[in-house]
């Protein structure tokens, strides 16, 4: 267990990503359009190599779109997707890219051990079955007919499928979708110990705790394109929505000027507070001795959206912090 | 490729309603139309003619029902799956290709040793060698048929176009009633068929004659126009896709 945690094999020249080799991922200016509505618009983003990337977006933000074009699924408009330097189709093939799209891709009549067994025969370089097995945390079913599995078990040999050819690059739609709290645990644990290994991770959803407990990264997407991109942190701050909640008696105006306070609302006795830094607040308020039911909220991300939109339409306030190695390159499209 | 024929393959085998309706019902077909001498001739004669219909029918069923399941794997995101995997897009056509070109053995096979076990038929071992090479190989132009089908329609509807479509050969082609009794017309239409050259090669080889150019000819024909429509179908499911 613990050869999971620090790194157990070598990690190859490549995946970390040697000085000068081409990111993981580039998009560049990438636009598609279905019909009157423009899925993706004009989207430029840029993966180092090692870091685990979330995609988070509402339904219909363009993520799945963006995700088809990343591995060559649909044609983009305009824009260029390119991964480790190449095409994406050249990349899919040369076994560096593992994905697992939203949905389906699993066939009737088969054991999920001959199911991996065959996707992992495509690859040069496949790792073997029982540790694809242990990595998905389907140890005990190899022997399962795929079409007997519950929603949770096919969901983890459909990421099974993504790791099997033990790829540089690893593509998730929205994996937790279909998943229960103890599933979706389950499957975390088994992207950890793959990214422990210097992989790099893309996985789009719509779970802002998730994006925030499982990424390096996080890239908001709305309406085909990026309106937040940085750590879990920084976005939190400029959405500025978590919410501490305690009971206070008596004055209150003292607590709009605590650290991190943006905004109060009191109601009788309970005052809520938004926090662009809830962990200065909370601090503030325990030195204050005003910590009585203290409640802290996470910010939800149907409020994020609003707040970043809102962000967008207004000029002077701090963009946030974009941790892609490169700035941003003009298409040559 | 191997692989992926090989699951396919297996995929095929472990359907019950293929193992069914697509090897079993064929040879008790056989087996009622020679008890019951529905068809004409004497009995030896009629075991004969049947069992090359049938083992050609159940070819050409099993054929198209490859290309059935071709539709449903667009439906289940198989064909999707299979693009994210390192294997070539020409090896996935090739492989359902092949495929179909190895389920037909058992389809066919059931027939022939009913035919010898059941109905006592018997040919020299050239013909059994002729017959089965021409029923195996006739198929090729059914399973691109049935392919350009699933790659161009939706799973429940590419399932009914090659049940009609098998249907609709097997009896204009003379498979279950010889086209000798059809009216005039009928049987001017019925040689023109796929099936009826399909099965008019093994017909001829198991009455001790060569294969007849005209049906080699009239086959050939068929395999290039259904080569074309399942190129024009994978072409037009790449697009969409």
């Amino acid at each position: 267990m613990n050869a999971n945690a620090v790194s157990p094999a070598p990690p190859a020249a490549d995946a970390t990503g040697s000085p000068g080799a081409p990111p993981a991922v580039a998009l560049s200016e990438l636009t598609k359009s279905f019909g009157a509505v423009r899925a993706v618009d004009g989207l430029s983003l840029e993966i180092p190599r090692g870091q685990t990337v979330a995609l988070l977006g509402p339904n219909g933000a363009g993520k799945s779109t963006a995700i088809g074009m990343m591995l060559g699924l649909i044609a983009p408009d305009s824009g260029r997707a390119e991964i480790f330097g190449g095409r994406p189709g050249q990349a899919v093939r040369a076994g560096r890219v593992g994905a697992m799209p939203q949905e389906g891709g699993l066939i009737h009549r088969v054991t999920v051990g001959e199911l991996i067994r065959f996707v992992a025969g495509t690859y040069q370089d496949p790792l073997p079955l029982e540790r694809i097995l242990a990595g998905a945390g389907l140890g005990g079913l190899a022997g399962r007919r795929v079409d007997k599995l519950s929603g949770g078990q096919a969901q983890r040999v459909r990421f099974a499928l993504a790791l099997a050819g033990d790829p540089d690059l690893i593509v998730l739609d929205e994996p937790t979708s279909a998943l229960d709290v103890e599933a979706r645990r389950e499957f975390w644990d088994g992207m950890r110990r793959f990214a422990a290994r210097g992989k790099t991770i893309l996985f789009s959803t719509h779970y802002l705790e998730e994006a925030d407990e499982h990424a390096d990264r996080i890239v908001v997407i709305d309406r085909g394109r990026i309106v937040a991109d940085g750590t879990s942190r920084e976005i939190k701050r400029v959405t500025a929505l978590t919410t501490v909640g305690v009971t206070v008696t008596g004055e209150t105006s003292w607590l709009a000027g605590l650290p991190g306070v943006s905004a109060i609302e009191i109601r009788g006795d309970r005052a809520r507070l938004r926090c662009t830094d809830s962990d200065a607040t909370v601090v503030a308020l325990a030195q204050a001795g005003a910590v009585r039911d203290l409640e802290v909220s996470p910010a939800d991300l149907e409020d994020a959206f609003v707040a970043l939109t809102a962000h967008r339409a207004t000029p002077p306030v701090p963009s946030p912090v974009r941790t892609g190695p490169a700035g941003q390159e003009e298409s040559a499209v | 490729m191997l692989g992926y024929v090989r699951l396919e393959v297996v995929r095929v085998l472990r359907d019950v309603t293929f193992v069914v309706f697509g090897i079993a019902m064929p040879v008790v077909m056989y087996l009622i139309f020679t008890t019951l001498a529905l068809a004409p001739g004497d009995r030896e004669k009629a075991a004969l003619f049947v069992m090359v219909s049938m083992a050609a029918y159940g070819g050409m069923g099993a054929a198209f029902n490859n290309g059935s399941g071709l539709a449903e794997d667009k439906a289940l995101g198989w064909l999707r799956q299979l693009r994210l995997t390192p294997l070539a897009p020409a090896a996935v056509v090739a492989g359902k290709a092949i495929t179909g070109m190895v389920v037909v053995v058992p389809a066919i096979a059931a027939i022939l040793l009913a035919g010898t076990f059941v109905n006592g038929v018997r040919l020299d071992a050239g013909q059994w060698i002729s017959i089965i090479a021409l029923l195996w190989a006739g198929t090729i132009p059914f399973t691109l048929f049935g392919l350009g089908n699933g790659y161009r329609l939706t799973g429940q509807a590419a399932g009914i176009a090659n049940f009609a479509s098998s249907m609709t050969l097997a009896v204009a082609g003379g498979l279950w009633i010889p086209s000798d009794v059809f009216p005039g017309w009928l049987k001017a239409v019925s040689e023109w068929t796929p099936t009826h050259s399909y099965a008019d090669l093994s017909w001829n080889v198991a009455y001790g004659e060569a294969p007849a150019p005209r049906s080699v000819l009239i086959l050939c024909g068929w395999l290039a126009v259904f080569g074309l429509y399942a190129l024009a179908s994978y072409r037009r499911a790449g697009r969409s896709a």
